[in-house]
């Protein structure tokens, strides 16, 4: 984008200005996943619990709750207790904010819509996406209550340990894939359902539930949402903030469970690849057998299709971390972390083993083709 | 003019990355520091990041702001006595870290401005397209013992065998050395169970049992 | 810091940080009520659990001795206010056996319709908020959607929701209103699949079998030591229910009615749900074991419901007519026990002649089951105290009177 605008405008200003437009689209989409997600999660929960959820704001289904919500979180009063350090307690919900925001940069949404391509797109999101947790244990322990201590402690002993095995299975995908770009393994998963990387051997199968299972545990969602678990630390490390700040900790959470879930889709779901090829039946999308390339305009359609796509698998996968929030009591912190040590890091260690023998012993695949580059 | 782009970012990084290394030493209490050494460090990797590096930038995030630092903080709120512990430093060990500091400016200050590539303004380092460049790559291969950098240079293949050997060696003693420290932490900080344990079975939870029935 | 398993013994050899003596309570979402515990904890092991009570003393008693037993009725009402009629009955009983006076067969088995649903409504809060305990929402929603139906019963027949002050000396202030027994019969029919629903997303979910099997296990001795009572008791394998142990002025009322006191005894719980035995993991006297049994006797209050309702229509006569307001006693004192959804009430009086008791005093069931709190949560985790406080079910009402 800086490139094209730089035909007319000094590079500089190009920049700046690519650089804002994409920092607008990624901000508004992560603000929107937001506000979507708490409507969603209040009619999904409606819907489990045999209510109905959210019915009159804006009409029909209450889709405009979200706004409700945030009007009254805004115009909340801004409350510090006095034990707090009040520097780190301010700051702190914006840290976690950004990280959750800053994953989103290097997140491609189609063939080539990424805001800063990264030849190590995946390392760096897992990196950021750790950072979070940083806001998380400042807040707590800002705050100067015991509870949100207890919580921070509970967040940073949690998230530090599943970002092992959340990374392990990242690797697996890579090492099939052979490169750290996201958008090059995105386009290796075109075509046909079957050239996506979670049905390329059985161990990638598997490391899918697996990565699941972690990422949902290292965004804090039930049932691992012991920083936070209401019933036993009050709020844990949100327990002493309100207001508009509580709301910036509570947007940066579903910023992170859209990234985890996007991620998965990438790695694992073929990212903005449909099940069928149809974009390329369509001429919206390269042929590599006929050497077909679309015209410019077509293949920016293609590729809006494909990001309707990949919005769409990484809201079936936020679908379902409420699905499962809504349904399942909480673990136990020892339980939480005898289950990344004891089964997660052990088991996306044998997948990553499996699926190097698998490599190994079946460069081109067993059944299907495989999907190395 | 992409010069000047450059250059702006760069400084207003680096200020941010001083001026917060600044805030660490002058603060009094201990865990606006390691706040203070986040932003610090988080700005360094920005700078890793313009400079092209982006290997390098994503690791600083991950193992200096993300690990260690996340770790720093949580032994902190451990150990600290009182919810926010201060720390009062001596005006011995102001002269003390003056002195090791300056010396250590000194140094710096001596290898920048003698390296000689840096001080004739040429190509800009870090002219980055929108499109990603295999920036791993070469490390990844360079710790397995394939230098890219050198593959060019000599394509014979005696020369491929002799001096590329690369940092494999480095590296599997650092994973080595990684894994005894990790076991000596688990050893160090594994619970001392006696040889008798009074039956309390009555408290604890069994949470080995991974099929409770059923 | 994961500490596994925690075993106390080891909790002491490892790493040690500072001991932190925390609130939890008055104001909580899970101390069930104003309760404050105050908990002294290494990191996340707790080492000592202190309740502190009397955050909702209203002097029910005092006041007691300056209104008549029947004045007084509405007060009982809110002691366990999640079961208000099963209080009523308490204190009518005890005021009846004082007078000796004898309700008639229809008032019995209205009373045991009635006490049997509000011991349902109060498992269902009691199983709800358990699970809401245990960070799982969605199965409170189902049981108060339920105790909600018993709620509508209940308007019909008091024009009370929650205090009802409905059964009182005498027999009870009204009959049923006509059509009032088909639509229980609707209700329990429309329950008995629910019950299944929260077995399933209680009882056999894997993750609830972790957080309450072998946790806070009270074994028989230190039950009775306590003198805990009710599911508290039963769930440490201990038969003993009043309905069919208790004074003859109390078991009568359930003369010829067919039904199980649910407690483990030798292995096995008299009444099985076939396919789903008991957890390997859980102990005799655990959380789980204790709120099985409310689970359990759920169905058994439905047994006697459905006996009640066909026992109801045969008999014959009125229901009994309250005594006078302020009706003259007997000069003597009477003690009675009823076994309420949360272990024995006990109500007493002292009358000297006169209108207005000289004492009335209450026996509170959940202050005895609270006592046994600390005991349990020695060596436990910080998860594990709204864990075991909600197996208790302690209603604060009931406590501080």
């Amino acid at each position: 984008m800086a490139d094209f605008l730089a035909i007319w405008l000094p590079s500089w200003l190009a920049l700046t200005l690519a650089a804002l437009v994409h920092v607008t689209l990624i901000l508004t989409l992560a603000l929107t996943a937001a506000a979507a997600f708490t409507w969603a999660e209040r009619k999904v929960a409606g819907r489990i619990q045999d209510r109905l959820g959210p019915t009159r704001v804006g009409g029909r289904f209450g889709w405009l709750q979200a706004v409700a919500d945030g009007l009254k979180l805004v115009s909340k009063e801004d409350i510090i207790p006095r034990n707090a350090d009040p520097l780190l307690f301010r700051t702190a919900p914006y840290v976690s904010f950004c990280a959750s925001f800053c994953v989103y940069l290097a997140l491609p949404f189609a063939n080539g819509w990424v805001a800063q391509p990264l030849d190590i797109a995946v390392f760096f999101v897992l990196a950021v996406a750790g950072l979070e947790v940083l806001g998380v244990i400042l807040g707590g322990y800002a705050s100067g209550s015991k509870w949100s201590l207890f919580g921070a402690m509970r967040e940073a002993a949690q998230v530090v340990s599943y970002e092992v095995p959340l990374a392990l299975c990242a690797v697996i995908p890579v090492m099939v894939a052979g490169t750290m770009d996201l958008v090059a393994i995105g386009n290796m998963q075109a075509g046909w359902a079957w050239n996506w990387l979670i049905f390329h051997n059985p161990f990638l199968f598997i490391t899918f539930f697996i990565y699941f299972t972690c990422a949902v545990a290292s965004v804090n969602r039930a049932p691992f949402d012991l920083p936070e678990a209401e019933s036993e630390l009050v709020a844990g490390f949100l327990t002493e903030y309100s207001g508009f700040r509580w709301s910036v900790f509570f947007m940066a959470e579903y910023a992170s469970m859209f990234a985890v879930s996007m991620l998965a889709a990438i790695l694992f779901l073929g990212g903005w690849n449909g099940p069928l090829p149809i974009t390329v039946w369509l001429g919206l999308a390269p042929n590599p057998a006929t050497g077909y390339e679309p015209h410019a305009l077509l293949a920016y359609f293609g590729n809006f299709l494909g990001m309707v796509n990949i919005l769409i698998k990484a809201t079936l996968g936020v679908l379902l971390m409420m699905w499962a929030r809504w349904t399942l009591p909480r673990l136990r912190i020892d339980q939480v972390m005898t289950m990344c040590l004891k089964y997660c890091i052990p088991l996306a260690a044998v997948m990553f083993v499996g699926t190097m023998i698998y490599l190994y012993a079946f460069p081109v695949g067993l059944i299907f083709r495989s999907g190395g580059g | 003019m992409g010069i000047v782009f450059h250059t702006v970012l760069f400084y207003l990084l680096a200020i941010l990355a001083c001026g917060f290394a600044v805030a660490v030493v002058l603060s009094n209490n201990i865990v606006r520091m390691a706040f203070y050494l986040v932003a610090c460090l988080g700005a360094v990797a920005g700078l890793f990041f313009l400079a092209g590096a982006d290997f390098v930038g994503a690791l600083q995030l991950m193992i200096y702001v993300g690990g260690t630092l996340v770790l720093l903080i949580f032994g902190v709120m451990l150990t600290a006595r009182g919810p926010l512990a201060n720390i009062q430093t001596s005006r011995a060990q102001w002269a003390m870290v003056g002195l090791i500091g300056a010396s250590l400016l000194a140094v710096l200050l001596y290898a920048a401005t003698t390296a000689g590539k840096w001080t004739h303004s040429g190509q800009i380092v870090a002219d980055r397209s929108h499109v990603s460049k295999p920036t791993a790559t070469p490390i990844g291969l360079a710790l397995l013992g394939v230098r890219a950098d050198r593959l060019n240079a000599e394509r014979t293949d005696a020369a491929l065998g002799k001096g590329m050997a690369g940092y494999l060696l480095p590296f599997e003693i650092v994973s080595v050395h990684l894994v005894v420290v990790l076991i000596g932490a688990a050893y160090l900080a594994r619970a001392r169970r006696r040889a008798t344990t009074p039956p309390m079975a009555a408290t604890s939870g069994d949470s080995n049992n991974l099929d409770p029935g059923d | 810091m994961a500490v596994e398993g925690v075993d106390p013994e080891v909790a002491e050899c490892d790493v040690r940080t500072d001991e932190i003596l925390i609130n939890m309570g008055p104001q909580h979402p899970s101390t069930h009520g104003v309760l404050r515990v105050v908990l002294r904890t290494d990191g996340e092991v707790v080492l000592e659990a202190t309740p502190h009570i009397g955050y909702l003393h209203r002097c029910a008693e005092k006041i007691g001795e300056n209104v008549s037993p029947r004045q007084w009725i509405p007060y009982t009402d809110r002691m366990d206010y999640l079961a208000g009629m099963n209080m009523n009955l308490g204190w009518s009983l005890c005021v009846e056996k004082l007078l000796k006076l004898e309700v008639p067969e229809k008032a019995r088995h209205l009373r045991v319709i009635i006490v049997e649903l509000n011991r349902i409504a109060s498992h269902l809060v009691a199983a709800g908020t358990y699970g809401l305990d245990l960070g799982s929402f969605t199965p409170f929603m189902y049981a108060f959607r339920e105790r909600e139906k018993i709620y509508d019963l209940f308007e019909l027949v008091c024009g009370a929701r929650l205090t009802y002050s409905y059964i009182t000396i005498g027999g009870a202030m009204a009959d049923f209103p006509s059509g009032w027994l088909e639509k229980c019969e609707k209700f329990l029919n429309e329950f008995e699949p629910v019950v299944d629903e929260l077995h399933a997303l209680l009882t056999d979910n894997t993750i609830f079998i972790r957080r309450t099997a072998g946790i806070g296990v009270l074994p028989a001795e230190v039950a009775i030591d306590y003198g805990c009572t009710g599911p508290v008791l039963r769930g440490s394998g201990v038969a003993w229910d009043l309905r069919r142990d208790g004074d003859p002025w109390y078991t009568r009322m359930y003369e010829g009615y067919e039904f199980h006191v649910i407690a483990q005894t030798n292995g096995r719980y008299p009444v099985e749900r076939p396919g789903h035995p008991v957890p390997k993991a859980a102990v005799l006297g655990d959380c789980w074991h204790r709120y099985y049994v409310r689970m359990l006797e759920c169905v058994e209050s439905m047994r006697l419901i459905r006996q009640g309702m066909e026992k109801y229509s045969r008999a014959k006569g009125g229901i009994g007519e309250p005594i006078k307001l302020m009706q003259k006693l007997p000069k003597g004192e009477v003690y009675l026990e009823t076994e309420a959804p949360k272990g024995q009430m006990g109500f007493m009086i002292v009358s000297d002649g006169a209108a207005i008791p000289w004492r009335a005093r209450a026996r509170s069931s959940s202050f005895c089951n609270l006592s046994v709190l600390s005991e349990l949560c020695r060596g436990c985790l910080i998860a594990d105290v709204p864990a075991i406080l909600g197996s208790l079910d302690i209603v604060l009402g009931e406590i501080d009177r």
